[in-house]
């Protein structure tokens, strides 16, 4: 399956690495023309109904919206190649320390969903498989076809109304206290988005490890280890799970990118102070320079976790070598 | 091995609820949660009602407006003197006034302020994007220092308003040695010397603001004031009810009957400056009959409009100007109450007896915009039992933004008007002045009308200037140049333990006579 070239498993990673750039350049063209082509316009945004026409035609020029369009492209690629994405036009900020401090709580928000997603969707694939067709079973599909199917910013506010509304255990909005806070607090501040964010993942990892498990467990080798009178415990635990890990790796490969996209609506939701909630109101203020950075940083990510979950076939299954 | 995990995450969750569930909360901070976080400190960079509820509080103009009140009162300055001629203002500046850094306040720094925006050839000039130079600071013809405690303004031509753009954060004062220190970056890092300063800024968390005990008008009484964004309205809600934040705005409509019965909040209500409005396509070829927009005002139930959607937090509009623009509020204007046979007859009269189609333009949501899609979908109905086929097209606000100024039928705006005289909200939405890239997106031209508010503009004695807006309301509300709908109020609500929050009519949220039980 993945056979690039000799040079071992350096050269296989070289070789994505290098296939990174066309895919990378492809966004960065694709979100400059489809920020730069929607209707509407940063400096009018910003200055609302007291702009005068001199006051947007001196904004335009000063943030360079004045230029062709593929000028304004190739300058803006240009510095992105020396590592500067610019500033954002209505923050004034520095976009790539910008979006970085973001990522980081997108990714922590990302992790604890990722979490959410294995400790509820494995298990209960796992125990629909194994007990298939039992009232189990039914029971647990029955929720993940309900959990793939609720929109996050219902859940979100639902959870919001029992939890923080309603019975008043846990916080509505942000990543901390106000007074501020330590881990604790923010474990407490990430139950709520994790959960809205988890539960389609866990849905969707519930149903491939059921599939996936079912798969394994009708197979020779399974019957035999069920006849040399091994434990169901250790027949699942030793010998299926093994075998029925990697389509299980492959859903959570797919799940970081639903979750990583999940996360804008989660993010605003909650108040969540990551890249989502931050590109959001980019978009709206047709914040280019930011919105451009944040797409580019989240497709990197994106390439990078497609590659390591490639890696970690070879990890889960021994068969599997890059050369 | 499933149910041990389960068991761990368990006591994880049980866990984080006892050592995270919220202490009491300190006696002296208080906690706003606002609708975004700010987006620049650089005050002439502003252009946001969340930058400038928080920067407010750290910076200051050489007037400032009576809180309550669109009163001016001294503020850097402690008085000022205008020339027979309307065209120099003297101002005697505050003594010993230090900014946040310690540097000194005095002419010279506002002279230098004002400098980094009008002149490019400043080196400070590059250190930002000042959206309002031309607006607010286009008609200063010299800034000039007379003695480190005396400043002298020189206008090319006479404008009214000028004193009222002294305390528009556009042209508030901040320290000359911060900016020639950050550059660019100054943008987070604000040095003013108002009654607040600083502490931190963590992007999309909080910020964080402590007191400034050598305010010259005396400390605030709260040593911290902490902003949290809450993007979400029932978050703002469960966080207020909750108490996890002591003041925030803007929660689902529904639920503030459920608040004022709370017995640990107050729902603060008044008037504010703000309209909502339809505007009218003034050129269109039936739309251009004053009748067929008569008609459509008196079509419209403003009235349930208010109650239904916007539970009441919302006045009917009788013209552009709210009540609370005083003395220059006119309130003998045409009425146009909620009368289908009257709209009818003047559709009849006007040669449109069977009615008409037009395209309603409307954001889906919009700073200001209340429920723009629910209000347009009434107004829908409302016009169509006259016969007029009003055709909905929704846009995301900044496309909307776009096609609003260019000709639309009719089209749903609202203006919350950041500076308190009535020349930013007439000239600047109804003078033939301001045809679109500017904010006149009906193409409303009435020779009187211009007239009136040029003269306005110039008239700085405000005895003599309040008729000539009391008369231009008379006016443009008889020629309906829009479906006048409502005048928002703001509703802050706040936890009980804030004492002396008072609102401000331009939606500020002033904190230094603020104390906390």
């Amino acid at each position: 399956m993945a056979a690039v070239g000799g040079g071992g498993l350096q050269g296989y990673v070289l070789g994505r690495l290098l296939l990174a750039v066309p895919v990378l350049f492809g966004v960065s063209l694709l979100v400059f023309a489809v920020m730069h082509l929607a209707p509407g316009d940063p400096a009018a945004i910003m200055l609302g109904a007291q702009a005068t026409r001199e006051d947007v035609e001196r904004l335009h020029r000063e943030l360079g919206l004045d230029r062709p369009l593929p000028v304004q492209y190739a300058r803006w690629l240009g510095r992105v190649g020396q590592g500067d994405l610019g500033r954002s036009i209505p923050l004034g900020r520095e976009v790539l320390p910008e979006v970085l401090t973001r990522f980081r709580a997108t990714l922590i928000l990302t992790g604890g969903a990722l979490l959410v997603a294995l400790v509820i969707g494995v298990p209960a694939g796992i125990v629909s498989a194994t007990r298939q067709y039992s009232w189990l079973d039914r029971l647990s599909m029955g929720i993940a076809v309900t959990g793939v199917s609720l929109p996050v910013f219902w859940t979100g506010i639902m959870l919001i109304i029992v939890f923080s509304l309603t019975l008043r255990w846990l916080p509505s909005a942000g990543m901390f206290s106000p007074y501020g806070g330590d881990f604790a607090d923010l474990l407490w501040h990430l139950v709520l988005p994790a959960i809205t964010l988890g539960t389609a993942s866990a849905a969707a990892l519930a149903r491939m490890t059921r599939s996936s498990v079912l798969e394994i467990v009708r197979q020779d080798f399974v019957r035999s280890a069920r006849a040399k009178g091994l434990a169901e415990r250790a027949v699942v635990g030793r010998h299926v799970l093994k075998n029925a890990v990697n389509p299980v790796v492959t859903v959570l490969g797919i799940q970081v990118g639903t979750l990583l996209g999940g996360a804008i609506l989660t993010e605003t939701v909650f108040s969540w102070p990551g890249l989502g909630s931050m590109m959001v109101r980019a978009i709206q203020a047709r914040d280019y320079p930011l919105v451009q950075g944040g797409v580019l940083l989240i497709a990197t990510t994106f390439v990078g976790v497609n590659l390591l979950v490639d890696l970690l076939y070879a990890v889960f299954d021994p068969r599997i070598r890059y050369e | 091995m499933l149910i041990r995990r389960l068991a761990a995450l368990a006591l994880l969750v049980a866990f984080c609820l006892v050592t995270g569930a919220a202490a009491a909360p300190p006696k002296d901070a208080m906690v706003v949660g606002l609708l975004a976080e700010p987006v620049t400190m650089d005050p002439p960079q502003i252009t946001d009602l969340n930058s400038a509820r928080i920067t407010k509080r750290i910076f200051e103009g050489l007037v400032a407006q009576e809180l309550g009140s669109y009163k001016l009162v001294p503020g850097l300055a402690q008085s000022w003197e205008i020339s027979k001629d309307g065209l120099t203002y003297t101002f005697k500046l505050r003594p010993n006034v230090t900014f946040h850094d310690g540097t000194p306040f005095n002419a010279e720094a506002v002279r230098f302020c004002f400098e980094r925006q009008l002149n490019d050839k400043s080196p400070y000039y590059a250190t930002g994007t000042y959206p309002y130079v031309k607006s607010f600071l286009g008609n200063i013809a010299s800034v000039e220092v007379v003695d480190p405690l005396t400043l002298q303004i020189k206008l090319k031509a006479q404008l009214a308003p000028f004193l009222q753009y002294l305390a528009h954060q556009s042209l508030f004062v901040y320290s000359p040695e911060a900016l020639k220190k950050w550059g660019k970056d100054i943008v987070k890092r604000p040095v003013g010397t108002g009654p607040f300063k600083l502490d931190a800024w963590e992007p999309g968390v909080k910020v964080v603001l402590v007191r400034n005990d050598g305010y010259w008008g005396g400390a605030p009484k709260v040593r911290q004031a902490i902003y949290v964004p809450i993007i979400e309205a029932q978050a703002r809600l469960a966080a207020i009810k909750t108490g996890e934040i002591d003041l925030t705005m803007d929660v689902p409509p529904d639920s503030l009957d459920d608040l004022r019965k709370d017995p640990n909040v107050v729902v603060a209500e008044s008037n504010s400056s703000a309209a909502w409005y339809i505007a009218l396509n003034t050129r269109h070829p039936i739309l251009k009959d004053k009748r067929v927009r008569q008609a459509l005002n008196y079509a419209v139930n403003k009235d349930a409009i208010i109650r239904d959607i916007l539970k009441g937090t919302a006045i009917v509009s009788r013209g552009p100007l709210s009540p609370v623009y005083g003395p220059y509020h006119e309130e003998s204007v045409q009425k146009y109450p909620y009368d289908l046979e009257k709209a009818k007859a003047l559709l009849k009269d006007a040669g449109y007896p069977g009615g008409f189609e037009l395209t309603f333009l409307v954001p889906e949501s919009g700073s200001g915009m209340q429920s723009p899609v629910e209000m347009a979908t009434v107004i829908q109905a409302n016009l169509a039992t006259v016969g007029v086929k009003a055709k909905i097209q929704t846009l995301e606000w900044g496309a909307y933004l776009k096609k609003y100024l260019e000709a639309p039928d009719m089209a749903e705006m609202s203006w919350n008007p950041s500076i308190g005289d009535p020349d930013h909200m007439m000239y600047m939405l109804l003078s033939s002045d301001r045809f679109p890239p500017a904010f006149n997106a009906g193409f409303y031209q009435n020779d009187k009308v211009d007239d009136l508010l040029r003269k306005g503009r110039t008239t700085v004695d405000e005895k003599a200037r309040v008729p000539l807006y009391r008369e231009a309301q008379k006016v443009i509300v008889e020629d309906a140049p829009w479906i006048f709908v409502d005048h928002g109020k703001q509703v802050i609500i706040y936890r009980k333990r804030v004492q002396g929050f008072k609102l401000h009519p331009n939606f500020d949220l002033v904190l230094t006579q603020v104390w906390l039980q």
